[in-house]
């Protein structure tokens, strides 16, 4: 993707050693973000987020269906990334398969937490209407516009803020039968309850270049790394989900430093992505 | 099936199946369905060559989760790839049908492939057949939980049958949280109720990680004892895939 002479690699490798990366920032310092919700009006909930030139929109869509037989006290929700042509040629049609998919997977076990549906960052239970029978299906789907590095990060803010601008509709139940197998259901177009995110976590990636690790990494930086580590923390520090990508090998007490370093960069991160939120809810409103 | 002439044929009737009540299963003095210690592996079996027309291959029985491997290369890239000084690595995990106890329904693994790719690509030497692929097809014939682990170690020992040059062996080890209790090597009816897993594959004799997995919500201090449960486990294990290996070359040699 990002063709490199051998002099530019050494300046980006030489400037990130000596804490000054290429645009000036430092090394756990994050670019610019940008928060607009509300983008996508006929989805329940949206959001775009700018790191940079990095450029994504996620949307929520909720639709009623019916809980799955191992846990009837659920809702569903759904996580599903498209890297649009329009950042890379190469995404046009199949090319973006294996990235999309790579970003989904990590995006959901993320947010999703462990199979009992423990440490989810979405309250999967406040999504039920009818035990056993009507929950919300929550369908998440994240477009890439513009990459320029940091995909995974940007996709979480994205998502989170989404989230926090979805409104589910209010739903009453006709009283009746209980025995019916599909009981009438009235969606309210009015009325609408907000989404609950304080629990939903950020991600952190952090990227290594030679013996130093960056937060925030723009494309050409990434193709300098040997691996990187993605850290999804949640507001009380608990960490959420980790994934590696890049296949370099990595010794245990590196990857405990960057848990720690994560931690320390995600409550800046969240902070600042909360008062944007809160800063673009606002505006929205007006 | 021939039955005794004029006897009435023995009509089977399924037994009904008994719905599994979603009990808490985890209370203080539980005891795992199979009888191990939080901290014990499942007894690991491999054996490598058990497919003839493969370069290499592998099988690999942890309990009841058993897999087979098969590697084929290095051999011609696709016309349709480009040239490329390293080697490829091209994976694929399949699932049998009757892998699972519902007929079919093991087809949500599909992120398996490339979570085998990114762990072992770390540890084959790609420099030593540019131009060609190496094709790993992994087929878990029974699926009794934990099978990622399973199907990546055996892999790394597909590789080393096949003759493929590799920094080390790859061993992999999963660790299940269970309301507060870490659990090592997981089955089925543990990973469904999981709070949390870690899975975590390493070349043991280099001391590094190349692939780690976790989900759900942990604290860093679970997190540190997890990781040293697996790498502790992942040493273990990859003695014992080195000694399979030593009696297969022993074997040949006789």
């Amino acid at each position: 993707m990002v063709g490199l002479s051998l002099g530019e690699q050494h300046f980006i490798q030489g400037g990130i050693a000596q804490d000054l990366r290429c645009d000036g920032r430092k090394r756990l310092t994050y670019r610019p973000i940008y928060v607009e919700t509300g983008v996508i009006p006929q989805a329940n909930g949206s959001a775009r987020v700018r790191m940079g030139a990095t450029d994504v929109i996620a949307s929520v869509k909720a639709e009623l269906g019916k809980p799955s037989s191992l846990q009837p006290n659920k809702g569903k929700v759904s996580i599903h990334i498209d890297c649009s042509s329009t950042a890379e040629p190469a995404f046009e049609g199949r090319g973006g398969d294996e990235l999309s998919a790579e970003l989904s997977n990590a995006l959901q076990s993320c947010l999703l937490g462990g199979k009992s549906g423990e440490g989810a960052g979405i309250d999967l239970s406040s999504l039920i209407v009818i035990e056993g029978k009507i929950c919300w299906d929550l369908y998440i789907d994240g477009l890439v516009v513009s990459s320029d590095g940091n995909l995974l990060d940007t996709l979480g803010a994205a998502i989170k803020a989404a989230l926090s601008n979805t409104g589910i509709p209010r739903v009453q139940v006709a009283a009746g039968e209980s025995s019916d197998d599909q009981p009438e259901v009235d969606i309210s177009d009015e009325e609408f309850l907000q989404f609950d995110t304080s629990g939903v976590p950020v991600i952190v990636t952090l990227t290594k270049v030679g013996r130093h690790y960056i937060v925030d990494a723009t494309s050409e930086e990434e193709s300098q790394m040997s691996s990187a580590i993605s850290i999804s923390v949640n507001r009380q520090g608990y960490i959420c989900g980790i994934t590696k990508r890049g296949g370099a090998g990595m010794d245990p007490s590196i990857i405990l430093d960057m848990v720690s370093v994560a931690k320390h960069v995600s409550e800046q991160l969240i902070n600042k992505l909360d008062s944007e939120i809160a800063s673009a809810e606002a505006e929205h409103q007006e | 099936m021939a039955g005794k002439a004029g006897s009435a044929p023995a009509t089977y009737s399924p037994s009904p199946t008994t719905q599994k009540k979603k009990t808490s299963l985890f209370q203080e003095d539980w005891v795992r369905p199979d009888g191990r210690g939080f901290h014990q592996c499942r007894p690991a079996f491999f054996r490598t060559g058990a497919v003839n027309a493969a370069s290499g291959s592998a099988y690999a029985e942890f309990g009841n989760t058993k897999v087979i491997v098969a590697v084929f290369g290095p051999r011609e890239s696709k016309k349709a790839m480009m040239y490329s000084d390293i080697g490829r690595l091209n994976c694929n995990v399949s699932y049998t049908t009757f892998a699972s106890p519902v007929r079919g329904q093991g087809s949500d693994h599909k992120e398996y492939t490339a979570m085998l790719h990114k762990a072992l690509e770390g540890a084959i030497i790609l420099e030593s057949f540019p131009k060609t692929t190496v094709d790993v097809f992994a087929l878990v014939l029974e699926s009794g939980g934990g099978d990622l682990p399973v199907v990546i170690s055996c892999a790394s020992l597909a590789l080393a049958d096949a003759g493929i040059m590799m920094y080390d062996l790859v061993a992999s080890v999963s660790v299940s949280c269970l309301s507060k209790n870490l659990v090592i090597d997981p089955i089925f009816e543990e990973e469904n109720s999981q709070d949390g897993s870690l899975m975590i594959t390493c070349m043991p004799s280099r001391y590094e990680i190349t692939q780690l997995t976790v989900t759900g919500e942990w604290s860093t201090p679970k997190i540190n004892e997890g990781m040293q449960l697996c790498l502790d486990a992942c040493a273990k294990l990859a003695k014992i895939m080195r000694s399979c290996l030593k009696e297969a070359a022993s074997d040949s040699q006789e």
